[in-house]
């Protein structure tokens, strides 16, 4: 809202005070300042007005709220009806058929009015709020707008059928060419103004071509009128328009207003266009709107601020603002709201005024009394294990927006996935929510390999989103993890080459991972995952149910995403992690005997996975042996083609005593010999 | 063996240790002057007998004070090559300690969870215990429930990602409030971190989705003042512990009175720069006494109790925080950025 110093001083006496200061002062009652512009008209500052309060969007509005803080006075302009005679005929008819949209119509008739450009100071004034002058009529309508807030339409009465107004809703089919110059498609949702045929203007919002006020005009009929917020709201909001006059119906006009705001207009108009009035001033008003009374109680005022406020500061502030306080008892008013602060409905809403005009500065500074220790969510702690186990293995957190396309997920997924779709997106590529995280991680990738970061590792940690069934309020979110990396395992050193990072890299980081949350889980060969690499890709299982995913991009993604180094992904249910309670460890105790290794090394089908091996040997059940581990694996030249070479270092240890050589050895011999007999494994 | 002058021997032997530089001819002194068999010494000790008897004692004497003294010397000549050798090993291995170190991997947590994190250990040392809520969230939260109707005009200043009609991208974190009210009793003390979305084009200063913390505290007695205080305790150890906060009125449905809450200028101190237009001041949270119509909602009873609530954003915290321009760089992940935290 734009606010001229020169002309808010019409309404008050600033005498010494300078726009900076009144500007300072503005923020503290809930107007800030955003902008100072110099005008013709001289310094105009550009208020944010919040929605609450209408009532500021004018002139005279600001002038209040100064006047309450200052003290001072506020001059009201004359707002009583223009002297001199009228005829007793009002010259117009209205009648009000949607009293429920439209409790009070008034109008007023003028005649002889010579329409031409409005006199210098009007034009400055006008083009200092930003409008643009337009004639002296229009001219005063935008004047009283933004003096007193209370927006005026003139109809040039000679083109209204029948001199008459019809407030009535809009009928299906019915158009009305509005005054942009667009032609509306109107209907009963909407509420007009109309002559005796046909709609002439949109209720509230703006006015129709065909009854514009012109150069050949001499008798007008003004409407000054208090449209119900919400109906102006939908059809503003529907036709996708908004003009000075709608935002200020919506947010709720002054309902008594609009036979001052008239009569303010025609005497303006007298002066300055001439003209006369014709007759009185229409005034349906059928559905009178009953000032409101709140109790407001100086113990509320305690409770809620903090500090025991003055009774007397209390009825001089609120007095000033326009509300009637009437002390009713030791300790409490009855207050008066007048009609143009349709925001004020309820004892806190005045326990607000009176803590503006006292200064939130002024209110004293406490602190609430902690009942109980602060504890972060349940999950906080998993969430900082996550990235914490992931940052020491290089991943930096990603964060992507969780929006995506069906497009999108179709290339990556490889198959349609249903999507929850958003209803009112805003842009293409942003029309429905995520269901998997990997395409951004795997953009993110693409981002830094343009950018000369070769070697790249990322994880993002966020909310992807399902559909269940038909129905779109059934669909769910929830937290997942995904990780994505490429590049080199280390460096570059200066002391070598690194090998670069491959699928068992990443599995490497998911087992170190899952060990720090005592997970046991399962790796099994991926079927069905059109993303991954077909040979290079696993589920990883957990009790049964698939906890993620893990693999190598699949070729088609790489040459998608034209990646000339393998990328590897996976993807994790964080439910699953974040489900499981963070027990302290239990220690386990050392033994004191030392253990003793003995490696082994054989030749073995290649079609034997390594996980049968060591299920295998498990299965033995050899309380002594502890660890198994693998050591070497070679398929060079030495090897025959369909075997592949390994080396398995097994660890044997007794808690209660040292394990003799033979004993070692015997224990070894059943390993192996098993291996031989179970396996097929040849020893090298 | 013809007697030599002990003397002679002492010097002769001290102008060839003179000459050893390694312990093989160390070892080769040695035995020239000591071995059992033909050391120059050990066969002067051996000739005593033929002296004389009242020689032999002085003479004796004197052999077996140079022997002591050859020995000594030859021990300390041992010790100093080994010193030199040892020293001339290290240096040997010297490395060019200026090369450079190999860096271990090392990721970083993104700048978001960082202020996210900083923000929840604030809260929680001031007793707040931290909750979460759904993003896809129902208009009865999001709005209904915190005095916010259909066609409510401040629904315009968020604007909104629908789903269905009931079902939206939450636009801010408040509808835990409400959730949190319903399931307890006060006194409540929480606050809310959480991903947001808005309806918004992406440019240096939007983003559709963005974060932000929320709190709320309820108990009898709580008023104003305690929220000035709460959170200019909170902005402090956020910012510095001399920040400048301020309350200036300003509206949200939910809370009444309202506030919005401004802190000093980073930048300038006061002083008006570009980043706080001039002004000296960034507004950084909306805030305000809980509406009784909020506490109607959820069956608090809003005579006994009161209670004020706030709300900031996360980015734009990292962003004054790190003094980082656009928001887009929180998003783009690019490597060049996140190593910076």
């Amino acid at each position: 809202m734009k606010i001229g110093w020169n002309w808010l001083q019409d309404y008050l006496d600033l005498q010494g005070m300078d726009s900076d200061r009144l500007s300072v002062a503005l923020g503290m009652l809930g107007f800030p300042v955003e902008s100072v512009d110099e005008t013709g008209d001289g310094r105009v500052l550009e208020l944010e007005v919040t929605t609450n309060r209408p009532d500021c969007l004018n002139h005279l509005g600001i002038a209040r709220e100064v006047s309450a803080r200052f003290g001072l006075e506020l001059r009201v302009p004359d707002l009583s009806e223009p002297p001199g005679r009228v005829v007793a005929n009002p010259g117009a008819r209205v009648s009000i058929e949607a009293p429920d949209l439209c409790p009070r119509y008034a109008a007023r008739v003028m005649s002889g009015v010579r329409i031409g450009p409005s006199p210098d100071w009007l034009k400055r004034r006008i083009e200092s709020v930003g409008q643009r002058p337009i004639n002296n009529v229009v001219d005063v309508t935008n004047f009283v707008l933004y003096e007193l807030g209370q927006p005026l339409h003139g109809f040039d009465l000679d083109r209204l059928s029948e001199r008459r107004i019809i407030v009535r809703r809009g009928a299906e089919g019915e158009r009305l060419a509005t005054l942009d110059g667009e032609d509306r498609r109107l209907d009963p949702s909407m509420l007009v103004i109309a002559d005796a045929t046909r709609a002439v203007a949109l209720a509230g919002i703006m006015g129709g071509m065909e009854t514009e006020i012109s150069g050949a005009t001499t008798d007008l009929l003004l409407e000054s009128a208090y449209f119900e917020p919400l109906s102006v709201r939908r059809t503003a909001k529907r036709l996708g328009m908004r003009t000075d006059a709608s935002y200020r119906f919506e947010r709720g006009a002054d309902p008594d207003m609009a036979t001052k705001a008239l009569n303010r207009a025609c005497r303006m108009i007298r002066e300055i266009a001439g003209g006369s009035c014709q007759g009185p001033v229409i005034d349906e008003f059928p559905r009178p709107i009953p000032a409101r009374e709140i109790r407001l109680r100086s113990g509320r005022l305690t409770q809620v601020l903090g500090v025991s406020v003055d009774p007397d500061f209390v009825e001089e502030v609120l007095g000033r603002l326009g509300f009637e306080p009437e002390p009713q008892d030791e300790s409490s008013w009855r207050i008066r709201v007048p009609s143009f602060r349709a925001d004020v409905a309820l004892e806190d809403d005045l326990v607000e005024e009176v803590a503006r005009e006292y200064g939130y500065e002024r209110l004293p500074t406490t602190y609430p009394a902690a009942a109980a220790v602060g504890k972060f969510s349940g999950s906080e702690g998993h969430k900082r294990r996550v990235s914490s186990s992931l940052e020491s293995c290089g991943f930096y957190e990603a964060v992507n927006y969780a929006f995506t396309n069906p497009g999108r997920e179709e290339i990556f997924l490889g198959r349609r996935t249903p999507l929850v779709p958003i209803a009112n997106p805003l842009s293409e590529e942003h029309t429905h929510l995520r269901s998997t995280l990997l395409p951004g991680l795997a953009e993110s990738i693409r981002h830094n390999l343009n950018f000369g970061n070769r070697s790249v590792r990322l994880f993002e940690t966020g909310k992807v989103f399902f559909r269940r069934g038909d129905d779109l309020e059934q669909a769910q979110e929830e937290p997942y993890l995904g990780l994505a990396a490429t590049g080199s395992v280390h460096g570059p050193f200066w002391s070598g080459a690194s090998e670069p990072f491959g699928f068992h890299h990443l599995k490497g980081v998911l087992q170190m991972l899952f060990r720090k949350f005592g997970f046991e889980v399962e790796y099994r060969a991926a079927a069905g995952l059109p993303f991954l690499h077909p040979g290079i890709s696993a589920e990883i299982l957990r009790e049964g149910r698939r906890l993620g995913v893990l693999g190598r991009l699949h070729p088609r993604l790489h040459a998608h995403y034209k990646f000339s180094q393998d990328v590897l992904v996976a993807e994790l249910r964080l439910d699953e992690l974040y489900g499981r309670n963070l027990e302290d460890p239990a220690y386990q105790v050392l033994t004191r005997f030392p253990s003793v290794e003995h490696d082994f090394s054989f030749l073995v089908d290649k079609s034997v996975s390594f996980a049968t091996l060591i299920n295998a040997i498990r299965g033995l059940s050899i309380p002594e042996l502890r660890d198994i581990r693998l050591i070497d694996l070679y398929r060079g030249s030495s090897v025959p083609k369909d075997k592949v070479g390994l080396t398995l270092r097994l660890t044997f240890a007794d808690a209660e005593r040292t394990l003799t050589l033979p004993e070692v050895k015997h224990l070894s011999e059943r390993v192996f010999s098993f291996m031989r007999r179970e396996l097929g494994v040849e020893g090298r | 063996m013809k007697p030599v002058d002990p003397t002679h021997l002492w010097q002769s032997f001290q102008a060839e240790l003179q000459e050893v530089s390694s312990k093989p001819a160390l070892t080769r002194l040695r035995d020239r002057y000591l071995s059992r068999q033909r050391g120059l010494l050990t066969l002067q000790l051996r000739g005593l007998g033929r002296l004389a008897p009242q020689e032999r004692p002085r003479a004796g004497k004197s052999l077996n004070q140079i022997k002591g003294r050859i020995e000594s010397a030859l021990a300390e000549r041992g010790r100093e090559l080994e010193a030199e050798q040892r020293r001339s090993q290290l240096e040997s291995e010297r490395l060019d300690i200026t090369l450079p170190g190999y860096l271990p991997p090392q990721g970083r947590s993104h700048p978001l969870t960082r202020v996210r994190r900083e923000m929840e250990e604030i809260a929680v040392r001031m007793g707040f215990s931290v909750l979460s809520g759904p993003e896809l969230e129902l208009d009865h939260y999001n709005f209904e429930a915190l005095n916010m109707p259909k066609e409510h005009p401040a629904r315009d200043t968020q604007d909104t990602l629908y789903i269905t009609e009931n079902l939206l991208l939450r636009t801010h974190t408040s509808p835990v409030q409400i959730r949190t009210m319903e399931r307890q009793q006060p006194p409540v003390r929480i606050v809310v971190p959480g991903r947001v979305y808005r309806r918004d084009t992406v440019d240096a200063t939007h983003s559709p989705m963005f974060h932000q913390m929320e709190g709320l505290v309820v108990d009898e007695g709580i008023t104003f003042g305690d929220l000035k205080g709460t959170l200019e305790l909170f902005l402090r150890e956020l910012f510095s512990s001399d920040l400048r906060v301020r309350f200036r009125p300003s509206y949200f449905p939910f809370v009444e009175p309202g506030a919005e809450v401004d802190i000093e200028c980073i930048f300038c101190s006061l002083r008006g720069c570009g980043v706080c237009k001039r002004t000296g001041w960034i507004e950084i949270m909306g805030a305000g006494m809980v509406h009784p119509r909020v506490f109607s909602m959820v069956g608090y009873d809003a005579e006994r109790y009161t209670g004020f609530a706030w709300g900031m954003g996360i980015d734009r915290i990292a962003i004054l925080k790190y003094r980082v321009s656009d928001l887009r760089l929180f998003f783009e992940n690019d490597l060049r950025f996140l190593r910076q935290f």
